[in-house]
């Protein structure tokens, strides 16, 4: 009996004090690993990890990739945050995390001073803790453009199209009930609708477990409005294809999560036409660059399983960890400071036709956005003002059409496509 | 008192704190901070234990109390700038008043009713902090940048491990006065109680208040652990079962089981990610809880005391 005691100690002391042996560069990964927007950001890392490793490295050691699941969980991301700086000790660390994640895990990354990207969150409420604390905040970047950026593009295309083009004077907002949909239904109805002279007549709150959207699509229709402006990000295939199946008269678009990726389609069974969204870049049905579409084609190659185009964040983490590792050898490693300085200094401009298509750079820590008027300092460099020569949009607006193809509508230099209403609705 | 303590009882706790006193020089970082979410868990297990596991009210809604405790100092740091040894202390007594007002719908309801009735309290906590005053709350998205007491991971061990072992040797201690086993004896009969001249209303009264307590003093200080407050992260499904699991899996109704269930879920979990790092592991997390419960539905303390019992046997045989 003794015996037997003493090993089940000696077996749980052995698990207890485990640690883990440290080699090379380590690159951790903090993520929901069962989305497709956590996944676009893992795999775009693998891929430019494979491609540097295929090159010698970085700072003449090959790179290892370590993955954190954060279950799209806050206090799981904390966990996940400090696994990878305790427990695995890396050098850099990439993130696919939602806006309440990220915060969650700030306040460990300003602790440690891990050098960190975030290639998914864009709340611009991180960009203000830069502004105000840049000394424990400056290891980390951003390289989306953060929401207001993208809000006030946004603002453009509801004046430019919503209603200048569409007629459009007034909306229903059809909104999920999460942390994401508030977000929205903010930005839409105190930016968006007053600004652009769009009246927001009611507001539906939806659970995200609804199967049955026929009584929300009524009461939509009985509101009187123009269109509804919806507001999706869980199961929104469901809520987007129960609107085709319904054919719902009256005209859709929004922020909705699901046409955001390629997968949208056969998500909802062929169902999916007429919904048009805003969506970070690089989007679905954007003519990329070749460095870009390069990337799309080896990640097509190296993975059978959804998504099978990557999201946006997937191009960030691509672009992003290579730019963090070209930082590293400037800098001579992963220092805070050092570091930091260099990949401020980072820019990569991606053409496509002999004008600039993407760019991967960041607003400097003094510099002043000219149409916004504030400073945006390690968020990715975009640009709000046509004819975007000096970044890329912050946003695009897609359109899925009936016969399963998408394109850009909005801004006029990256639309491929026109914004239209489905062939059920009267105009 | 007749408290019933033997020898071994006070060897026990004494090794116990040697043991995890001396724990930063044996461990990793990494393993403190896995300690330190153990710790603050075992707080909330031993919250729900005093409240669900002694009377057998079964509170689905233990996050509305922990958040209150949490989101108050949160608040009161953030956007007053008081003070945090202000901030705690009117946490605590912010959340007992939130126990006074969950208490209330059980004085007229018990078992899955109440469970129910508390599933909505947390349900309006998580709806309440999102709508009323964002500039406060901030939110959906929550807050970040909070005050935090300690840096690093050793003294974070320290800490949530203080307040650990006091609440738990505090509440094992109560729970074996009278007052504990009358609280024990709501759950198997509140008629009797009342029978015996004892007042059910005021003996269930004390045990919302202490666990309001318990939660308010673990949330508050949790918040200041972590330096952020999300309303995702507090009123979930998935917390609240987490806090009962570990109760279950250590023994209800024990104080020292939810202290061993929190510590076991937490590394069990922990030590899966590197091999496991996405959802399966909690799969085989959930798996092992349940094979562990039907194994032995008192949990790991009862295999323990078990354990402990047959090796004196053996002891005594020869």
């Amino acid at each position: 009996m003794k015996v037997k005691l003493l090993r089940v100690v000696a077996i749980s002391m052995s698990m207890l004090f485990a640690t883990t042996a440290i080699a090379e560069i380590k690159v951790g990964f903090i993520g929901s690993l069962s989305s497709d927007t956590g996944l676009s950001t893992l795999r775009g890392a693998e891929i430019a990890i494979d491609e540097l490793n295929a090159k010698g490295g970085v700072l003449g050691q090959q790179i290892k990739l370590v993955t954190a699941d954060t279950r799209q969980d806050v206090t799981e991301g904390v966990k996940a945050y400090e696994y990878l700086a305790e427990t695995e000790e890396v050098d850099f660390i990439i993130s696919g995390s939602i806006d309440d994640v990220s915060l969650g895990w700030l306040p460990r990354m300003q602790e440690y001073q891990i050098p960190t990207l975030d290639t998914w969150t864009s709340y611009i409420g991180i960009i203000d803790m830069l502004v105000e604390d840049y000394d424990s905040m400056k290891p980390y970047f951003m390289n989306i453009a953060s929401d207001e950026a993208l809000a006030t593009l946004y603002i453009d295309f509801g004046k430019d199209v919503l209603v200048d083009k569409m007629g459009w004077k007034s909306t229903v907002i059809l909104q999920e009930d999460t942390a994401f949909g508030g977000a929205i239904h903010g930005l839409i109805s105190q930016a968006m609708a007053p600004v652009a002279g769009i009246d927001v007549v009611e507001t539906i709150v939806y659970d995200v477990a609804t199967v049955d959207f026929a009584p929300l699509y009524s009461r939509a229709v009985a509101s009187g409005a123009d269109f509804i402006y919806l507001i999706s990000s869980v199961n929104s295939q469901v809520v987007s294809s129960q609107y085709v199946k319904l054919q719902v008269p009256m005209g859709m678009t929004g922020v909705n999560v699901a046409p955001m990726g390629q997968d949208y389609w056969e998500d909802t069974g062929g169902m999916g036409g007429g919904m048009s969204t805003l969506t970070p870049i690089p989007a679905v049905g954007m003519k990329l660059d070749p460095a870009s579409q390069a990337f799309v084609d080896t990640y097509q190659a190296k993975y059978s399983s959804r998504p099978i185009i990557p999201h946006f964040n997937g191009f960030n983490a691509y672009h992003g960890l290579k730019q963090a590792m070209a930082a590293a050898e400037e800098a001579g490693g992963f220092n805070n400071t050092t570091w930091v300085s260099a990949m401020e200094k980072q820019d990569l401009i991606l053409e496509l036709d002999g004008e600039l298509w993407l760019r991967y750079a960041f607003w400097g820590n003094d510099e002043v956005e000219p149409r916004t008027g504030r400073k945006y300092p390690h968020n990715l460099r975009f640009d709000i003002t046509e004819p975007f020569d000096d970044g890329a949009p912050s946003m695009v607006v897609i359109q899925w059409y009936e016969d399963g193809t998408n394109a850009v509508v909005y801004p006029e230099k990256y639309a491929n496509g026109e914004f239209t209403l489905p062939s059920w609705v009267k105009k | 008192m007749g408290l019933g303590l033997k020898w071994y009882h006070f060897a026990l706790w004494i090794g116990f704190i040697i043991f995890m006193l001396l724990m930063p020089e044996m461990v990793s970082k990494g393993t403190l901070r896995t300690i330190i979410f153990a710790n603050f868990l075992a707080i909330f297990a031993i919250s729900w234990d005093i409240l669900s596991g002694r009377t057998g009210y079964i509170s689905f809604g233990h996050p509305f109390l922990i958040g209150i405790g949490a989101y108050t100092t949160a608040i009161l740091t953030k956007r007053f700038d008081v003070g945090v040894e202000y901030a705690i202390p009117l946490a605590i007594a912010m959340t007992m008043i939130g126990g006074t007002i969950m208490f209330l719908p059980a004085l007229r309801i018990k078992g899955s009713y109440f469970a129910l009735v508390s599933l909505a309290f947390m349900e309006l906590m998580y709806q309440l902090v999102q709508v009323i005053r964002p500039d406060l709350t901030g939110g959906t998205r929550g807050m970040s940048g909070l005050v935090t007491l300690t840096r690093g991971a050793v003294n974070g061990y320290y800490l949530s491990f203080t307040i650990m072992i006091i609440v738990a040797l505090s509440m094992w201690l109560l729970m074996r006065t009278r007052l504990g086993t009358a609280l024990s004896a709501i759950a198997l009969n509140e008629e009797s109680v009342k029978g015996s001249g004892l007042s059910p209303t005021k003996l269930k009264l004390f045990a919302f208040m202490t666990s309001a307590f318990v939660a308010g003093l673990g949330g508050a200080f949790y918040v200041h652990y972590l330096g952020s407050i999300a309303p995702r992260a507090l009123f979930d499904i998935n917390f609240v079962f987490t806090i009962i699991v570990a109760t279950l899996i250590g023994g209800a109704s024990t104080i020292v089981g939810p202290m061993f269930g929190a510590f076991f879920l937490t590394f069990l979990l922990e030590y899966l990610r590197p091999y496991l790092p996405g959802a399966e592991r909690y799969l085989i997390y959930g798996v092992i809880a349940l094979l562990l419960y039907m194994y032995q539905p008192k949990g790991l303390y009862q295999i323990m005391i078990n354990q402990f019992n047959r090796f004196k046997k053996d002891e005594d045989d020869g």
